[in-house]
């Protein structure tokens, strides 16, 4: 009894511990995550509607954020960690967009993923907060600054339309691919691995009967008479690796910014 | 059980070839890619890093001659970033020479001197509305508002790789590695100052006429 109470004790502590740090960035709880309750709820559910529907077709993932506190960090390096963490953007293109918005500081910023920097430029983010954002937000009007502003990014990314169509459609390629030299390197791993277990316990029933415990199969001779020791276990259990299709709830693609966009304040 | 008189055409040797280039992959279990990986990672991100510093340089003759245009008399301040910016783009490290202090050093310096000219420029331009209202100006400055961010990305993704690689030269399963076969490897250089970011500038300098 006395020697459990340790190992008990320090699980405890790891466990006190999780929250502290997860608490340290926000969860992604869908595309609109108002944890400063800055937006009207049905402004949210439109805006998160918007969102899918922009995605669906453009598999662009537009994700807005606002926080009480940036708790004396920089909006910058935040939001970068927040939009790293979240992954937002598919894997290979990197097309994420965050809109953060830090409620006590009165700061904004518009974080884009390394892919779509080319299109919503630090220019283009940056007049968005400046002749969009700002001028609703000093008017006390959050809700419709954001709204506007997503419309304005929406805007931005459609704006060139055949690229979009392009990522939309390599996106959805990229889905089905299954890398081939993994499969091939299987096939071979196996063969080679299993081939002769197989070979020998399929001897006996497909081959031709030479003798007693001989047999002739696909042009080998088998024999089973000087068996040294049968102590060969295989325990390779080969797990295959998961492809998860994350269903359900949102989540982000993998994606990664490298610092794009513009920041602003009200 | 012994499968006897294979009448196979392959000979032997190749068949063992084929199976060693089969077991291959699976010597990076032993950890024996942990630290070519982590040192190509480490060289891509300082890749990244000089690619954002280059970036800057680009932008910085645009930038100087639109604030020329309304405020030419400046002059002080617009030759030493033009001076800054000469010195920082003769100054190049490649990922071969991350290994020395002083060249790495060296870049730090022009870097940072560059970034002190910059910003003193922008604290200059505080005073001319004309400029501050200027499209192209403003364009050029919401640039460089995102290449410093850039910057400060790089440099973190770099200090980062750089402890990840330093680090694997230096603890357990991988030291073996790097005492064995990967002699020549050394630790980089990281970034010691804290970052120069470009903040809202403190007017310290006594130019202000």
């Amino acid at each position: 009894m006395r020697n459990l109470r340790l190992p008990a004790i320090l699980l405890l502590l790891l466990v006190a511990c999780l929250p502290a740090f997860a608490q340290s960035l926000p969860a992604l709880t869908g595309r609109v995550v108002d944890n400063a309750g800055m937006i009207d709820d049905q402004a949210e559910r439109s805006l998160t509607a918007t969102l899918e529907a922009f995605e669906r077709k453009s598999s662009d993932q537009i994700v807005v954020a606002t926080i009480p506190s940036l708790s004396g960090e920089a909006i910058e390096p935040y939001a970068n960690r927040l939009f790293r963490h979240w992954q937002l953007g598919q894997a290979g293109e990197n097309n994420g967009v965050l809109l953060l918005v830090a409620r006590d500081e009165r700061r904004m910023r518009i974080e884009v993923g390394y892919g779509l920097e080319g299109t919503l430029t630090d220019l283009h983010s940056r007049l968005i907060i400046e002749n969009t954002m700002v001028p609703a937000f000093r008017a006390g009007d959050f809700t419709g600054g954001i709204v506007r502003a997503v419309d304005d990014i929406v805007l931005v990314l459609e704006g060139q339309g055949e690229e979009l169509q392009a990522r939309a459609e390599r996106n959805r390629q990229a889905e089905d691919a299954i890398p081939w030299f993994v499969i091939v390197f299987i096939a071979i791993w196996a063969v080679l691995f299993f081939g002769s277990f197989g070979f020998a316990l399929l001897a006996p029933v497909f081959g031709r009967k030479l003798g007693p415990r001989r047999y002739k199969w696909l042009g080998m001779e088998i024999s089973y008479n000087n068996t040294s020791s049968g102590g060969y276990s295989s325990g390779s259990s080969r797990s295959s690796s998961g492809w998860s299709s994350g269903g359900g709830g949102f989540s982000g693609g993998g994606g990664s910014s490298g610092g794009g966009g513009a920041s602003g304040s009200w | 059980m012994t499968t006897r008189a294979m009448s196979f055409t392959m000979p032997r040797s190749a068949l063992s070839v084929l199976f060693l280039a089969l077991m291959l992959p699976l010597l990076s279990a032993c950890g024996f890619n942990t630290i070519p990986t982590n040192e190509e990672r480490a060289k891509a991100a300082w890749s990244e890093v000089l690619n954002q510093y280059q970036r800057r340089a680009d932008l910085i003759p645009n930038l100087v001659e639109t604030v020329r245009g309304y405020a030419s008399h400046e002059r002080e301040v617009l030759e030493a970033v033009v001076q800054a910016r000469a010195q920082a783009t003769q100054v190049q490290i490649s990922p071969e020479l991350l290994q020395d202090p002083a060249a790495f050093e060296a870049f730090q310096q022009s870097q940072s001197q560059l970034t002190g000219a910059l910003s003193r420029l922008l604290a200059v331009v505080e005073n001319y509305p004309d400029l501050k209202a200027n499209q192209n100006f403003l364009a050029l400055q919401a640039q460089l508002e995102g290449t410093e961010n850039r910057i400060a990305v790089a440099r973190r993704d770099y200090i980062e790789a750089v402890r990840v690689y330093n680090t694997s030269l230096r603890t357990f399963p991988s030291l073996i590695w790097a005492k064995l076969w990967f002699t020549d490897a050394q630790p980089f250089q990281n970034f010691t100052v804290s970052e120069d970011r470009m903040e809202v500038p403190q007017v310290d300098f006594g130019t202000d006429n």
